[in-house]
């Protein structure tokens, strides 16, 4: 898996494994952007903006706190 | 390489600039060497790079277009863009600077002509390099 260079880490790929193996390509589809997005944003090297972070959390049916986690937040 | 349309044309046009207008500054740096210093010379010898240049980011959009599912950007490639830009664009400030300084030195408008097309050459290619950078590497 390649390197985080974000603070922001996310549960993309376990939310889609349990989702029916969605696809990266089905998950870009529903929330307009292209499947190297998806895929930038699953290994860490690009955080959303806030509208496709509400996007992918409401595809999911997850509170966005349940995508998404600030790895630099402190206790 | 797995690469979104926007990646794509980006290659297409940094492999067009170079090579087209790479091509251009390495005839006119003879032509210059060689005593030319009549700027209606170089014209058509420009006028052929561009034609180049167009002609490379035709072919090359297509074939991106006909390799992609999709053609659209989204707000990563957006973002990436006005980054690599927002880094390069120094590049032509720097030649603008330097065009107008050289006209009040009085140089001669063969140069100060291709100061400012190699400025724009400079911060074009680098944007595009900066924009492969970010894709790569992540932003």
């Amino acid at each position: 898996m390649a390197r985080s260079r974000t603070s922001v880490r996310n549960q993309i790929r376990t939310l889609r494994f349990h989702h029916g193996e969605m696809t990266q390509q089905q998950l870009a589809d529903q929330i307009g952007v292209t499947r190297q997005t998806v895929n930038a944003i699953e290994g860490g090297k690009y955080s959303p903006s806030l509208e496709v972070a509400f996007r992918i959390s409401h595809v999911f049916d997850k509170p966005l706190e349940e995508v998404f986690q600030f790895a630099g937040a402190s206790g | 390489m797995d690469t979104s349309f926007e990646e794509k044309s980006v290659w297409v046009q940094l492999v067009g600039l170079v090579v087209g207008l790479g091509s251009y500054l390495v005839v006119a740096g003879l032509m210059v060497s060689n005593g030319v210093s009549a700027l209606p010379a170089f014209v058509p010898v420009f006028a052929v790079a561009i034609a180049l240049v167009v002609a490379i980011n035709i072919a090359g959009h297509v074939v991106a277009a006909v390799a992609s599912q999709s053609v659209e950007a989204d707000e990563r490639d957006r973002l990436i863009a006005c980054r690599a830009e927002s880094q390069s664009s120094w590049i032509l400030g720097v030649g603008v600077i330097g065009a107008i300084m050289a006209l009040i030195l009085s140089v001669s408008g063969v140069w100060v002509a291709h100061l400012l097309l190699i400025s724009l050459f400079g911060s074009e290619v680098a944007k595009g390099a900066l924009q492969i950078v970010h894709y790569r590497r992540g932003i």
